[in-house]
């Protein structure tokens, strides 16, 4: 079997486990189910009254759609976060039962382990994205083929760029109880400040946003990273950008770049 | 001694399978559940309130014979919700430039009618149920073989077109615009010879009573203008009665009750969209400072 062979099936094989375990973990499908739910069925439809048109002219929120439509693309990338960075538990779970040292002897090369395994997490990742969209009719989001697949595509890599960071983030850690705390203080910091759940209204000026919100908000949205794959989303599934169109992709793909290179680094000198 | 039964292995990705079409399943459920309460506070009170213009024909008329596209268009949508429909005349609608001088509350009506545009701005306050009719700037040309520059045309202006963006263009190319205040204006220009061409939008222009005249209607050349579809504005957040009224529309769709409704305003026939309309406006003379 020629050695390119040996390769390809390495990675299948390291991707396939990682994909199997997750979708035999009802633990981890519920909570890829329980997000939305209570994300943009529960915050969406409670906090739908207040944003609704009362007297014509006169809108608490400018932008040309309902609550629900804003929020459904921030929902996908919350469900892509989570499933994301806690798939660094699997890295650590691999390291702690001694897993990772098995197939590290192994004479597939190491950056074909690490590929295999960001690559299974990014498609099941990708598959907690992809469930949300069946929401879409609840929040009257009428989608095409197209849109499907673009958006699949950009969750793809958004999930490859995040996966790599859990396992950044799984060489500093030691412990599964200390990951669980690391992992919220950064994703819900980084959802939040992502203009996930509240518009920067592209039609003001920087001056005029100022005004409205804080400027230490408004610099910390404009520096997330997650701002601009939600706004990339926002612009597939509903049309609507707040940001320039191009910064989405190319963050999400300067995302997946950095991060891999950076967990390369990482798992090569463990 | 009979031999051991073959162990029946399931297949390695029947767990994962049904654990997923299990989850998808459920939110599919989910779908299902109301966002809101519109449709039901509506039916509750029996009534679809509409906010309508006192007059704005083709598509409110004040003709309890003919009352209009909208309001036949309207009145089969509460047919099929089994509720009443109530008109609103709001003569304040399309009179001021600032929709919030209109004072249209969600207490007065569910639904906007009457020429409500399908642009961004509109869906920054409304949202919108397209109700298959097109508005936009439409001219009257004469009919002739060989087109000649165009020097003067007669305007009417209208709510609800970019006026600004139309006497911009018309400095552009030179044209000297005469403003015109009723659709018989704009024939008069045209039969006296003061005007090449008549403006308005597509809706006055089909009311123009030109005589003897061979006329052409056109749209105005797309770019620099826009055709403009027309719908009704629903508030905001209001969904289950705007997916009620979608799938209301969706069956006079289907069923040609809306075809019938628009053969019946004359809203079939649309202008054309002519080439050398483009060719009638670049032939205009240069404008010298």
């Amino acid at each position: 079997m020629s050695r390119f062979m040996h390769i390809g099936r390495g990675l299948y094989g390291i991707w396939l486990r990682e994909v199997m375990r997750a979708v035999r973990d009802r633990g981890q499908l519920i909570g890829g189910v329980s997000r939305p739910l209570i994300w943009l069925l529960i915050l969406g439809i409670g906090l739908n009254p207040y944003f609704r048109g009362e007297v014509y002219g006169e809108v608490r929120f400018v932008i040309p759609y309902t609550y629900l439509q804003f929020l459904f693309p921030a929902v996908i990338v919350l469900n892509i976060m989570y499933t994301s960075i806690q798939f660094a538990v699997s890295v650590i779970w691999d390291r702690e039962f001694g897993f990772l040292r098995a197939i590290l002897i192994s004479p597939v090369p190491r950056w074909i382990i690490l590929l295999g395994k960001i690559l299974g997490g990014s498609t099941v990742a990708t598959g907690h994205g992809a469930l949300v969209l069946i929401l879409a009719r609840f929040a009257d989001i009428t989608l095409s083929w197209d849109q499907v697949a673009l958006a699949l595509l950009l969750m793809f890599g958004l999930s490859f760029g995040l996966t790599s960071f859990g396992v950044i983030l799984a060489a500093r850690v030691r412990s599964f109880e200390g990951f669980g705390v690391f992992s919220n203080t950064i994703i819900l910091p980084l959802y939040f400040c992502s203009s996930s759940i509240f518009p920067l209204d592209p039609s003001l000026t920087r001056a005029q946003t100022v005004a409205l919100y804080p400027e230490w908000l408004v610099f910390l949205v404009e520096i997330n990273p997650i701002t601009y794959a939600v706004d990339a989303l926002r612009g597939v599934l509903i049309n609507f950008h707040q940001f320039d169109p191009r910064l989405g992709p190319m963050v999400i793909g300067g995302m997946t770049v950095v991060f891999f290179l950076s967990a390369l680094f990482d798992f090569r000198r463990r | 001694m009979s031999s051991p039964r073959p162990i029946r292995k399931r297949p390695r990705w029947l767990a994962g399978a049904i654990n997923i079409i299990a989850v998808a399943g459920l939110l599919y459920l989910a779908t299902f559940l109301p966002p809101d309460t519109s449709l039901d506070v509506m039916r509750g009170g029996g009534t679809l309130r509409v906010c309508v213009p006192q007059s704005a024909p083709p598509l409110v008329t004040g003709d309890a014979r003919a009352p209009g596209y909208d309001i036949e268009v309207l009145q089969h949508l509460a047919g099929h919700l089994n509720v009443r429909l109530h008109l609103n005349y709001n003569p304040a609608i399309g009179q001021d430039f600032n929709p919030r001088n209109w004072r249209l509350t969600r207490a007065q009506c569910s639904i906007v009618a009457g020429g409500v545009i399908d642009s961004t701005a509109t869906r920054g306050f409304l949202q919108l149920l397209p109700t298959g009719i097109t508005s936009g700037w439409a001219a009257i040309v004469p009919d002739d073989t060989s087109p000649q520059p165009v020097k003067a045309v007669a305007v009417l202006p209208s709510q609800g077109l970019d006026r600004l963006a139309l006497s911009g263009f018309l400095r552009e190319k030179g044209i000297r615009a005469v403003p015109a205040r009723s659709p018989e204006n704009l024939a008069a220009a045209l039969e006296a010879g003061t005007a090449d061409m008549a403006i308005a939008d597509r809706f006055t222009i089909g009311a123009v009573p030109v005589g003897e005249i061979d006329i052409r209607v056109v749209w105005l050349p797309e770019p620099p203008f826009t055709r403009l579809p027309l719908a009704f504005g629903l508030w905001k957040g209001d969904l289950t009665l705007m997916r009620a009224l979608r799938d209301g529309m969706t069956e006079l769709e289907r069923d040609g009750t809306l075809r019938t409704i628009a053969e019946r305003y004359g809203l079939d026939i649309e202008p054309e969209a002519s080439d050398d309309m483009a060719v009638l406006l670049s032939l205009a003379p240069e404008v010298t400072p």
